[in-house]
């Protein structure tokens, strides 16, 4: 095989990840092993996260080499996330990557998983190439970034508390729904009004940062004055309200960004960026708009492999001692 | 055969590389006191560092031994996830190492008594196993309270040695029920490389998939859910 490929490793979170991408940017293969268990902890459990990503590492790992119809021999060079995310988690993603790379002898590309989420913007087919702004929304993070070239952004805006995808995990969770809550929410929201309840949008919070704390809190609050039976029968009104008001928060923003920067082009990632309200008002602010597939917006491989393609590899010695990081700077 | 084998059980990263019969070339990265452990930053230099003083390359190594603990659990993690990628990467067997008959099997060949280790499980608890003069296991390991620590030195089986760094730190359980714990700066309560390898060279070679750590504790959240739905 002449194509040089990369290999992508992910475990930041919940989902077991590992992708084949060429150095020319197409995507071989991306294979997702979503936990699944942590449903019935309601939220991510770290030390199950990280058990789990020991015992599916190898087998996606071989899955994505099949499925890429290439074996460790065709490979140019192996991509980890090295950070932000759940450390033990992440550790054994770093751990299986510097094994392979060494007794391979490849190269090791140490990949932050925010850059990740910028550059699955790079892949082929449709590759959308900088300059843009890029908002990134997920369980995990939600920030602004002014992405000039495919090696870095500059971070505009992020948030102070909760991220948006947690807002509406933790919604989903008040109005009886399951986790994750963003689908649930969505399906919900789909029979309600969005004009029927007012929550805040953080107005008060300045500049081009965001804030969920306070419209979380709304919606206990809100629960609580209406009862419980009336609650329920208002749920998808609930539901719809809540939803409008994570999107226009995140799009007013956006709006915000842009009129500053002067920036006429959007790109949005993140498990968010499925949210089909979100894509409609987004898709409605007037600039040309690239949204990647679904399945390179949620957490991934194929961006960190991509997102090698423009990294300088570690010595082998840094590769041998490379370690995780938590959180990147401001806890996007 | 050649035999690589490592342990990320307790704070300290061991390694050791066993070439044929000879004794195996060891290396240890003991964090200082209080410090994190560094199996993530030294467990694969140090394996690097084996191989380059034995001449040999990583295709060399035929079978990779990793001891599974019981232990801290991301230490467990990181020395089980760097085993099996190596193996992936080269084909080399894998061999689980208990760190617990690791540290029991070296004790009794210096007393050629009876022995319980003992590993420091955090969180006021130990992790322990124990073995008679003719290494008959005694007790299976198993995650203990430390006031339980003493009926695993059964009177007909003694004398007993104790070790392992939960030895030392629960000298005051085993000590009055007749169990000696050596001194603390003694080579026995540190998992020994040249131990690892000759477990790893004798033991049987496992699955890569079956190839986990001995937890031997449920995570928090499953034990609040079980306890929840109980
Ligand atoms: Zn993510």
């Amino acid at each position: 095989m002449s194509a040089r490929l990369i290999l992508g490793i992910e475990t930041s979170c919940d989902d077991t990840c590992a992708a084949v991408v060429s150095e020319a940017g197409e995507i071989r293969s991306n294979v997702v092993s979503s936990q699944g268990i942590h449903d019935r902890y309601g939220g991510v459990v770290p030390e199950v996260a990280a058990r789990r990503h020991l015992e599916l590492v190898n087998v996606v790992v071989d899955d994505a080499l099949r499925q890429a119809d290439a074996t460790l021999d065709d490979l140019d060079r192996i991509a980890v996330t090295q950070g932000p995310g759940l450390v033990g988690a992440l550790l054994i993603g770093i751990a299986t990557a510097k094994g392979l790379a060494a007794a391979r002898g490849l190269p090791l590309c140490a990949v932050d998983h925010l850059q990740g989420h910028v550059s699955a913007n790079f892949l082929e087919p449709a590759p959308f190439e900088p300059p843009f702004l890029c908002l990134i929304a997920s369980g995990g993070h939600t920030f602004l970034a002014h992405v000039r070239d495919r090696t870095g952004f500059a971070v505009l805006g992020a948030t102070l508390d909760d991220a948006a995808g947690e807002a509406f995990d933790k919604g989903a969770r008040m109005l009886g729904l399951p986790f994750p809550g963003g689908p649930a929410v969505q399906r919900l929201a789909a029979d309600g009004d969005p004009s029927a309840f007012d929550f805040p949008l953080a107005a008060g919070v300045p500049g081009l940062d965001f804030s969920f704390a306070g419209l979380k809190t709304s919606l206990l609050y809100r629960i609580r004055d209406l009862g419980e039976a009336e609650a329920t029968r208002r749920r998808a009104d609930l539901a719809a309200s809540y939803q409008w008001a994570i999107v226009e928060a995140l799009a007013v923003r956006v709006e915000r960004a842009l009129r500053q920067t002067g920036l006429r082009r959007l790109a949005i990632g993140g498990g968010v960026a499925a949210n089909a309200a979100l894509r409609e008002r987004l898709g409605a602010i007037g600039v040309e708009l690239a949204v990647p597939a679904i399945d390179l917006c949620t957490d991934n491989a194929a961006m960190i492999a991509g997102a090698a393609r423009f990294a300088e590899p570690l010595s082998a010695a840094d590769a041998r001692t490379l370690d995780a990081y938590a959180t990147g700077q401001r806890g996007l | 055969m050649n035999v690589l084998a490592f342990d990320t059980a307790t704070p300290a990263t061991v390694a050791g590389l066993r070439i044929g019969d000879a004794p195996a070339l060891a290396r240890r990265d003991e964090p200082a006191a209080g410090a994190r452990p560094g199996h993530a930053a030294q467990l694969l230099a140090l394996c690097a560092e084996l191989l380059e003083e034995g001449g040999l390359t990583w295709r060399d190594v035929d079978r990779i031994g990793v001891g599974v603990g019981p232990g801290t659990f991301t230490g467990l993690r990181i020395g089980v996830a760097t085993a099996r990628a190596l193996a992936q990467a080269t084909g080399a067997e894998l061999v689980a190492v208990s760190t617990l008959e690791a540290l029991g099997a070296a004790a009794r060949a210096a007393s050629g008594g009876s022995v319980i280790a003992v590993i420091d499980a955090r969180r006021g608890e130990a992790f322990a196993a124990a073995w008679d003069a003719a290494g008959t296991l005694a007790h299976a390991p198993a995650a203990l309270a430390p006031e339980a620590l003493g009926a695993l030195a059964d009177p007909q089986s003694a004398p007993w040695l104790a070790v392992g760094d939960g030895a030392i730190r629960f000298r005051d359980r085993l000590e009055p029920a007749s169990a000696a714990v050596p001194d603390d700066d003694s080579a026995l309560h540190r998992v020994d490389a040249d131990r690892l390898c000759r477990l790893a060279a004798e033991g049987a070679v496992a699955a890569r998939e079956e190839l986990v750590p001995a937890y031997l504790r449920l995570p928090d959240a499953e034990l609040a859910r079980r306890a929840r739905s109980a």
